[in-house]
């Protein structure tokens, strides 16, 4: 049996008076891909961004790695990144955006490694690295928000709609990538996606939310 | 008519001929709006983004009453100022009147709810996806500050730009604290006020037009960094 990454309990948010998730148990077990799917605000987001550290919820119980919420340490925090629908890119360089992860953990020699995290993207560094933010089209500034997350070799990679806003060629691209990244780090992957298809080449179960409550899409 | 236009040819020769009065109003100018520019900025910067970033009670009072003091005259923070640095006030130890840093002080005073009410709009009008990201790739609290204050950078040399186009061409605070000494604390505006006093239309012209491209280079600095910052 695999090992348990994530254990949610009787999870709920609440937003005003208005409960957005409600689930009952959920467990996310290591390098696995757990596709999400459901209609927009059935409370999809709110999840990842629970699992990502980002909200904390109203009531229930969420483990990462044995740790409860509250006390996951930051160490084991930076083992969880997210890339959201509509990425944001610094102001700055292509090189200087997918650095930044890297930096921020006190690793200075950042050329190979974002060099190749480019190329699993599909960009050319020799052309991209030196390239504005202000320079990309939205397909490009999606894959460089990937590759900022692909380089920091993430334990866990939350994708929350990756493909809704780019081209079949990059959705591809998307799909290798996160698949390679699985397979060289054991990177465990959750994505949100409407496209059942693209899931269903990727996902190893697939689950849907609806009104904030989770059932196995079979 | 005659007078303006043979004025204005005066004010040429003037400035060609590198007439030192005129210069050492342009030097006064420009250190005390500089000094100041950069005191605002150190002051104004942090407190800008506190105010414009963090969420706390009194924090909406205290907006308006930075709203309120963009329109402080300078003739209220000279007497202010003249108040405090005269040898009867609290700081009159301190040699502060008549002097080019004294003038910084109160130049400070009229930057100082610019650079403040400027930053706190850039800082909450940034991206609010932004924090999300940052969090994502693993950033601790005061790398968060520090890269959403470098991410407003654009916005922060503006609220700077902008602070410098009012002190350079304010004159109550330099006539009142500087007190509009030859070669020593007069600056263009003041000198222009004195020299147009006196009928002495050439320097006073010569010093307008260094004063209006001062202005000039200002307005193209805060058109460039609109730009920059996608505003």
């Amino acid at each position: 049996m695999n090992e348990r990454l994530y254990h949610l309990e009787n999870l709920t948010q609440v937003y005003g008076d208005r409960t957005v998730l409600d689930v009952d148990r959920l467990d996310i077990e290591i390098q696995t891909i757990t596709g999400l799917i459901g209609p927009n605000g059935s409370g999809k987001s709110t999840l990842m961004r629970i699992l990502a550290f980002l909200e904390t919820p109203a009531t229930g119980r969420v483990a990462f790695q044995g740790q409860p919420f509250s006390k996951v340490p930051l160490d084991l925090r930076r083992q969880v990144t997210m890339l959201s629908q509509e990425p944001y890119l610094l102001k700055r360089s292509v090189q200087a955006n997918v650095s930044y992860g890297l930096k921020l953990r006190g690793i200075s020699d950042t050329v190979h490694p974002v060099n190749r995290a480019l190329l699993k993207v599909g960009l050319d560094p020799a052309r991209f690295s030196h390239r504005s933010w202000r320079e990309l089209s939205g397909g490009e500034a999606q894959r460089v928000a990937l590759a900022a997350r692909l380089v920091l070799k993430p334990k866990v990679l939350l994708l929350d709609e990756p493909t809704a806003s780019v081209d079949r060629e990059s959705s591809e691209l998307i799909r290798h990538a996160a698949l390679d990244a699985r397979n060289r780090w054991g990177t465990t992957l959750i994505i949100i996606s409407h496209q059942l298809t693209w899931l269903r080449q990727i996902a190893d179960r697939i689950l849907s939310m609806d009104y904030g409550r989770l059932t196995q899409v079979d | 008519m005659d007078y303006i236009l043979s004025g204005l040819i005066q004010a040429f020769e003037l400035l060609f001929q590198g007439n030192p009065e005129t210069y050492s109003a342009v030097k006064t100018t420009v250190l005390a709006s500089s000094l100041s520019v950069v005191a605002s900025m150190a002051i104004g910067s942090p407190l800008g983004f506190c105010l414009g970033y963090a969420r706390f009670p009194g924090a909406r009072p205290i907006r308006v009453v930075v709203d309120t003091l963009l329109a402080l005259p300078t003739v209220v923070i000279g007497l202010l100022c003249y108040a405090f640095m005269s040898h009867r006030g609290p700081l009159g130890d301190l040699g502060l009147l008549f002097t080019i840093p004294g003038m910084a002080v109160g130049q400070t005073i009229l930057g100082l709810p610019i650079v403040v009410a400027l930053t706190a709009n850039a800082v909450e009008n940034l991206d609010h996806r932004l924090k999300r990201t940052l969090l994502t790739l693993g950033a601790e609290p005061h790398q968060l500050l520090l890269t959403s204050l470098w991410e407003a950078r654009f916005a922060l040399a503006l609220a700077g730009a902008a602070a410098y186009g009012r002190i350079v061409s304010e004159v109550g605070i330099s006539m009142m604290i500087g007190g509009n000494i030859k070669w020593h604390t007069r600056t263009i505006t003041t000198a222009i006020a004195m020299e147009t006093g006196k009928g002495q239309f050439a320097i006073g012209i010569a010093l307008g037009l260094i004063l209006i491209t001062l202005a000039l280079l200002v307005n193209l600095a805060m058109s460039r960094l609109k730009r920059l910052s996608g505003q």
